[in-house]
């Protein structure tokens, strides 16, 4: 931006200096011009009144002429044997600038009897200016040949000046330009850091108070923006809780009765018993539910924490399967870079998110694809996959997005109505591996069902996290 | 298991909360008690003697943190906290006022009574041969349930006896979060680890001569723990 602006100021200001310069050139030409003119006019009389005293080239003194320096006077008379060529009757005061110097067009047309001037460019690449005017009364003519270079040498250091000036100038606009951008804008770097910050999950980020008064209303607005925002999410996790709390209570009553009704199942009727079942796994879907809903505004007010531990990945992955009530076959494929004394991969997750990952895909296999068939475990140094595998008929090219999104069917229309919830369990899968830093994806599987790829950082847990809480936004 | 004179002391200020858990531990064998705030709570385990609190930490007037902080201070009976949100701060705040365990509503009574039991356990370390074990100044007698420090006795919650005497049964060797919540609370591979470090900070500030730079119960980073002389 800077550099765009100081070469435009560059350019501008070289044109308006040549400008300049060129209109000096000619006024300064002109005005050099008329003074010779006037000047010739003066020494011509003087020649011809000295001719005319002494009437004789011998006596005449060209060094008496009034002349500028750069200024050389030649003088032709008519005297015997004289024909206007050089040789006889040409006198100069300088031997370097004689007849032979003077253009023959000018010598011929003064010896015609017309004043005239013309530049030219002498035998030594000198510009100069020749000036004639004939003399009259005698038959002679009067020469001067102005050298033109000292107008050079004024109109170039005329124009060093000007453009030394206009880089000059433009140098310290520049400079000047990009240290006053540089203020302007350290405001906005730390904007950025803070808008970064905040996103990141420092809701305590704020602009520091800077001595500009004319950035007050930005920073102003900024701070404001992140107190609202920080306590427009400290509601919603209060909400979050306030509702968990008020749904989790009546839940612990229904648990508790139900249980004792369990308890007693021998005293009820075959009819209430089949209530009791009824009611205790509706129960248990409602209990998900609500855990779904209240995980998911979890994720939705921000306020989720990692809880990073080391495990051996295929060992987790058995576990986690196991627990979630499968006996799915867990293989570690080949290509997988293992630690070699523990035999299995080491990386860090929050063991109870993966764990809930794993479970609700084996559960959405159950539900939408036959069954799962089997969990691959792969991994490299730099990130670890965890793929479940069913026994169904995939999922079409164009649900595979839509799949994750939340209380979406996408591909399961035809199995509607079996008793079976959707609801959030593909969505949740979706934000507790991107709360890691990784994705899932769909495809198909090698043996022709859909194939869950679950694909997370491969992570080393620091000295310092070791039994701590990572705060991630 | 779960002897007819055991009595558990549940502090809950929902009275229906209250009602079912007390009727469903009830027909799990335990004699059951109640308290519907944090002062009636405290009146009755001074009164009465009580093998097992039940904590719910939100409770009007005193809070759980503090019921269970006021009972540690007189008593190393097993305290099981109750939380509504299990990913917050509750549960280790929890942990760290005294707790030895905790439960998120809604929980499975039967759930609860497993966690009773595994509380109530006995230690099983006292075997012949390890009437005496010695860690430097540290000095470990399972059999009696004492442990001194320079000769002195510390005082130990059953939780965090049983912590130590799990690690002194192979001193040196490193014990996985998995395993000691296993041997200790009775929990599989998907315990959480917080009751672990938790209690191994506990016992830290209690065996140590310099608990931010533990000489005896040291960390393996990424492995575990283990007990050393």
């Amino acid at each position: 931006m800077i550099l765009a602006f100081s070469v435009g100021a560059l350019l501008l200001a070289l044109v308006l200096s040549g400008l300049v310069i060129g209109v000096t050139r000619t006024q300064l030409v002109s005005n050099r011009e008329s003074g010779a003119v006037v000047r010739v006019a003066t020494n011509a009389n003087i020649v011809r009144s000295s001719l005319g005293i002494d009437g004789g080239a011998a006596n005449l003194d060209l060094s008496s002429l009034q002349t500028p320096e750069g200024s050389r006077p030649i003088v032709f008379q008519r005297v015997a044997g004289a024909d206007g060529a050089c040789g006889t009757g040409w006198s100069a005061q300088d031997p370097e600038f004689s007849c032979e110097t003077l253009p023959p067009e000018i010598r011929e047309a003064v010896l015609a009897g017309a004043p005239s001037k013309m530049r030219f460019v002498d035998r030594n690449d000198t510009k100069s200016l020749v000036v004639g005017t004939p003399i009259a009364d005698v038959g002679g003519a009067y020469f001067e040949i102005v050298s033109l270079n000292s107008l050079d040498d004024t109109l170039s250091s005329i124009s060093f000046t000007l453009f030394g000036a206009s880089i000059a100038t433009v140098l310290a606009g520049a400079a000047f330009g990009w240290y006053s951008a540089r203020q302007i804008l350290r405001p906005l770097d730390e904007v950025g850091t803070a808008a970064r910050a905040l996103a990141g999950g420092n809701l305590d980020a704020r602009i520091r108070r800077l001595v500009d008064p004319d950035l007050e209303p930005i920073i102003t607005s900024f701070n404001g923006m992140a107190d609202s925002l920080e306590s427009r999410i400290e509601k919603d996790a209060q909400f979050a809780s306030d509702v968990s709390h008020e749904l989790r209570s009546p839940l612990m009553t229904l648990q508790a009765s139900i249980e004792v009704l369990d308890n007693n199942r021998a005293d009820l009727s075959e009819r209430a018993q089949s209530a009791l079942d009824l009611l205790a796994e509706d129960l248990d879907r409602f209990r998900e539910l609500v855990e779904d809903l209240l995980e998911m505004s979890r994720f939705d007010a921000g306020v989720m924490h990692l809880d990073l531990d080391e495990v051996l990945l295929s060992q987790f992955v058995g576990h986690a399967v196991r627990s979630a009530g499968f006996s799915t076959p867990v293989v570690l494929d080949e290509e997988v870079v293992i630690d070699d004394e523990l035999g299995d991969v080491v990386t860090a997750l929050d063991k109870r998110r993966i764990a809930r990952v794993l479970a609700n895909l084996l559960t959405n296999a159950e539900k939408y694809g036959d069954g799962p068939t089997s969990v691959h475990v792969t991994a490299d140094d730099r990130r670890v996959r965890i793929m479940v595998d069913d026994g169904g008929s995939g999922v079409p090219e164009e649900d595979r997005a839509r799949i994750f999104e939340r209380f979406n069917r996408a591909g399961q229309a035809s199995r509607r109505g079996t008793g079976t919830g959707v609801g959030l369990g593909l969505a949740l899968v979706d934000e507790h591996v991107r709360l890691h830093g990784g994705r899932v994806s769909v495809e198909d599987a090698p043996s022709g069902g859909a194939r869950f790829v679950v694909e997370l950082p491969r992570v080393e847990l620091h000295p310092s996290d070791d039994d701590d809480t990572g705060m991630i936004g | 298991m779960g002897g007819v004179a055991t009595r558990i002391l549940t502090v809950e200020d929902d009275e229906r909360i209250r009602t079912a858990v007390k009727l469903a531990l009830e027909d799990e064998g335990w004699n059951v008690a109640e308290a519907d705030t944090g002062e009636v709570a405290l009146e009755s385990f001074q009164r009465e003697p009580t093998d097992v609190v039940l904590i719910d930490i939100m409770l009007p007037g005193i809070d759980g943190f503090e019921v269970c902080r006021s009972i540690r201070r007189i008593s190393d009976v097993p305290i099981v906290m109750v939380t509504a949100r299990a990913d917050t701060h509750d549960v280790v705040a929890g942990l760290e006022a005294g707790a030895d365990d905790y439960l998120t509503k809604p929980f499975a009574p039967k759930e609860l009574s497993a966690r009773i039991r595994a509380l109530l356990r006995r230690t099983r370390a006292g075997e012949p041969g390890h009437a005496h074990l010695r860690f430097g100044d540290l000095e470990l007698i399972p059999d009696e349930g004492v442990v001194k420090r320079d000769d002195e006795e510390v005082h130990l919650t059953k939780t965090e006896f049983r912590l130590l005497t799990e690690l002194a049964s192979s001193p040196g060797r490193v014990f996985s979060r998995e395993v000691l919540l296993e041997r200790v609370w009775g929990y599989g591979y998907f315990g959480d680890g917080r009751l672990v470090d938790v209690h191994i900070r506990r016992l830290r500030t209690k065996i140590e001569a310099d608990p931010a730079n533990p000489k005896h119960v040291v960390t393996v980073r990424g492995l575990g723990y283990k007990l050393q002389a």
